[in-house]
């Protein structure tokens, strides 16, 4: 029975990798996928790109500000005379500015602060202002009461950088909250794609075979149960292939490509050599920060990391893709697999959506505890909670479910797979898919 | 390989597909497996090849309950039919013959035999999407024989093929059948076998309706029916015969006559010569295997209702 499963899965694996779509797929997706991040990255450090500048007037009749308000990398403040008749032109092209703010007193002595302008201001605009005039004021007030500027800024500068150490079995031992978080959510993102990615191309793969009429033959030959673990573990294979050539891939460009993301985003190198060397000696705020993120790596699990990342990666794609094939086989063509794919793809979103918010969270909530159980979602939260420390009951025990999980799953497909392989003509219902379960062969 | 079927049902959600099978099928021979669409043709197919299993009854192959071990005694070409589009020719029928369980070696090895006879030789490494429907057709017929199957199933094989191919095929199968494979042979157009045949069942309605040698069948249901072709004025006794049809044509007369009572040929000629004709042919009109298909089903529903 092995052996045949063994052909099987070397024909899906041989076929796929010669095509050449899998050459492009493999070359070209990472590079669509760096350029992706690279450009949100880009947007999000360089903020001032999605802005323009905007040039705000001020008419202060409260005499608050002194005629003096810093301008910031988006916004630059003009003072302006209070001429009522002239409001709408300062909103004009020939004056060019974005909003009016007006600033006055109240009868009762409370002032009030008005933002005109021609269409709604956004939230982080009105927040921005609202910032610098809060802190101007602070100011003031602080040297009204006798503080000069240089103690002021000194006490301003005062940062706070909290250490996190674990409790393991050496007793505490640093870790690092933004690495770790990291790393559990790059493994968990590469299980979610691999696990969608790679079961549609099982899904697809048994409808072809069923559509091209071969599916007949072939299951006069072998069981169709090993043709489903035939077709599945040689996908799987492909995917990991493809996933062996990535991991090279990023060995071999990281060097380049980082340069280009600090070339990018304005770091000089040099800056960075001297930030390094600086690493040691407790300096600036970013060189304890990297100090300690380096710590923080050498103190993590890798080899545990790595193996249960195996295991949970193909565990994972196990469990899903056998319930893909049994899709797959149930319909005649891919436009009626909509139907099916819901119940199947819902969890899969749902604990990637959850391991984001929640389970990043709280690691170790009763929650996560409990979704890091259930093999539809274990396989995502697993790696998220995994760099926080998992007892080791826990690890067992959410492996255990995995394993039984996806004998089950490859057993409920196996049952439907049988039947719906040759099964043509009108898209079955639930209730039928139900009923073939318990159908004799 | 010798076949014995007993007792076969198989049942589906909401239909009865077989219902008590019995065949004998004698090791070396064509079998025609005749019966209308949906008679139960390809249940049974797909039962002996184990794609599926009956829910009651028992086969045989050689005496042996039959198992999984005879899978790569039998080679099957369904219906529908179904390659790789995308895979190449060579690579194709080495796949089918390495999942029967022949080394790729020794199939590369059979498959030269086959490039030969069909001259695909330059099909071999074209992708089967290349490669016209007849084409495909041939290279389906090598993958269901390459392995060299003991039992060859071969389920409407000449639909789709052109009357030049279906030669060629006829061919093949009458040779393979001299190397002493069994050939069951599945097919709704009941008088494209009558040739190869040489026993056959009918089956209508998930039931056997009759089975036997094709000879002996004709005889069985032949309805003493004459076709005589002369020249001149017959005068027919009518005690002894009964005028079906008649018809002239450029001064020929083509009648149709059966006769009451079972009479030697020899006899039946006397008669007709008593008469001042000229006689130009003379012959028996066996029925046609669907004049017997229709003949033994309606026997088959009066019994029922007889009963």
């Amino acid at each position: 029975m092995l052996n045949k499963t063994f052909l099987i899965a070397k024909r899906e694996f041989l076929t796929r990798i010669k095509k050449k779509s899998f050459l492009i797929m493999t070359l070209v997706s990472p590079l669509l996928i760096l350029l992706f991040y690279g450009l949100i990255f880009y947007f999000t450090v360089n903020k001032s790109i999605g802005e323009e500048n905007k040039k705000i007037a001020i008419i202060d009749n409260a005499q608050l500000l002194k005629q003096d308000l810093e301008n910031t990398k988006t916004i630059s403040f003009h003072f302006e005379l209070d001429q009522t008749e002239k409001l709408n032109d300062l909103l004009s092209e020939s004056f060019g500015y974005y909003a009016v703010l007006k600033i006055e007193k109240n009868e009762a002595g409370e002032i009030i602060y008005q933002l005109l302008a021609k269409d709604q201001p956004s939230i982080g605009l009105v927040s921005t202002i609202e910032d610098k005039i809060e802190a101007k004021l602070k100011d003031e007030q602080l040297q009204q009461k006798g503080i000069d500027k240089a103690l002021l800024s000194q006490i301003n500068n005062t940062r706070v950088n909290i250490e996190t150490k674990k409790l393991t079995d050496n007793g505490f031992e640093e870790g690092n909250a933004g690495l770790t978080t990291a790393i559990g959510f790059v493994g968990a993102i590469l299980i979610y794609f691999f696990i969608f990615l790679y079961g549609v191309q099982v899904m697809r793969g048994v409808i072809e075979e069923k559509t091209n009429r071969i599916v007949e033959v072939i299951v006069s030959s072998v069981k169709p149960f090993e043709l489903m673990m035939g077709k599945i573990s040689g996908i799987a294979l492909v995917g990991l292939t493809q996933f062996l050539i990535w991991v090279g891939l990023v060995a071999a460009l990281s060097g380049p490509v980082s340069g280009l993301v600090m070339q990018l985003m304005d770091v000089n190198p040099s800056e960075l050599s001297a930030m390094n060397q600086g690493a040691g000696a407790a300096g600036t705020e970013n060189t304890s920060k990297f100090g300690s993120l380096l710590a923080g790596l050498s103190n993590l699990n890798i080899p545990l990391i790595v193996g249960l990342f195996t295991f949970y990666f193909i565990a994972g794609y196990l469990f899903y893709g056998a319930l893909f094939a049994a899709i797959g086989s149930a319909v005649d063509n891919e436009t009626d697999t909509q139907q099916f794919m819901f119940p199947v793809t819902m969890p899969l979103v749902f604990s990637f959506v959850l391991a984001q918010t929640i389970v990043i969270q709280d690691p170790n909530s009763t929650l996560s505890i409990w979704l890091s159980m259930i093999p539809f979602s274990s396989p995502i939260i697993m790696m998220v909670r995994l760099p926080f420390g998992i007892p080791p009951l826990q690890i067992f025990a959410s492996m255990a479910f995995m394993i039984a999980g996806f004998v089950f799953t490859v057993w409920f497909a196996g049952r439907i797979y049988r039947i719906g392989i040759l099964t043509y003509g009108k898209k079955p219902s639930y209730k039928e898919i139900f009923k073939w379960l318990f159908q004799k062969n | 390989m010798l076949i014995q079927i007993n007792n076969v049902t198989k049942k589906y959600q909401n239909h009865t597909a077989l219902s008590h099978i019995n065949l004998d099928i004698p090791s070396g021979i064509i079998f025609g497996l005749l019966g209308p669409n949906g008679a139960g043709k390809t249940s049974l197919i797909r039962i002996l090849t184990q794609i599926t299993e009956a829910d009651e009854g028992t086969i045989h192959l050689d005496g042996n309950l039959l198992n999984r071990t005879h899978v790569q005694a039998m080679g099957y070409l369904p219906e529908e039919r179904g390659l790789y589009k995308k895979m190449q020719v060579a690579d194709q029928l080495l796949y089918l013959a390495e999942l029967k369980g022949i080394p790729n070696k020794e199939a590369r090895q059979r498959l030269k035999y086959w490039v030969d006879k069909f001259e695909i030789k330059t099909w071999l490494g074209k992708k089967v999407e290349e490669l016209s429907k007849g084409m495909q057709q041939k290279i389906q017929f090598i993958g269901t024989v390459l392995h060299e199957p003991k039992l060859i199933i071969l389920d409407e094989p000449f639909s789709g093929f052109d009357p030049i191919n279906a030669q060629i095929l006829t061919e093949e199968i009458l040779a393979l059948k001299e190397k002493g494979a069994t050939i069951i042979f599945s097919t709704h157009r009941m008088d494209s076998v009558e040739l190869l045949c040489d026993k056959i069942a009918l089956i209508n309605l998930s039931e056997k309706v009759l089975d036997g040698a094709v000879p002996q069948l004709k005889e069985q249901y032949k309805k003493n029916q004459f076709e005589v072709q002369f020249e001149g004025q017959l005068n027919l006794n009518q005690d002894l015969f009964n005028l079906v049809t008649s018809e002239e044509k450029y001064g020929v007369q083509k009648i149709s006559i059966s006769t009451q009572t079972r009479i030697s040929n020899r006899e039946i000629l006397n008669h007709l010569l008593q008469s001042n004709i000229n006689l130009l042919s003379f012959k028996e009109e066996l029925p046609s295997m669907e004049e017997i298909f229709i003949e033994a089903v309606k026997q088959k529903n009066n019994l029922h209702h007889a009963e």
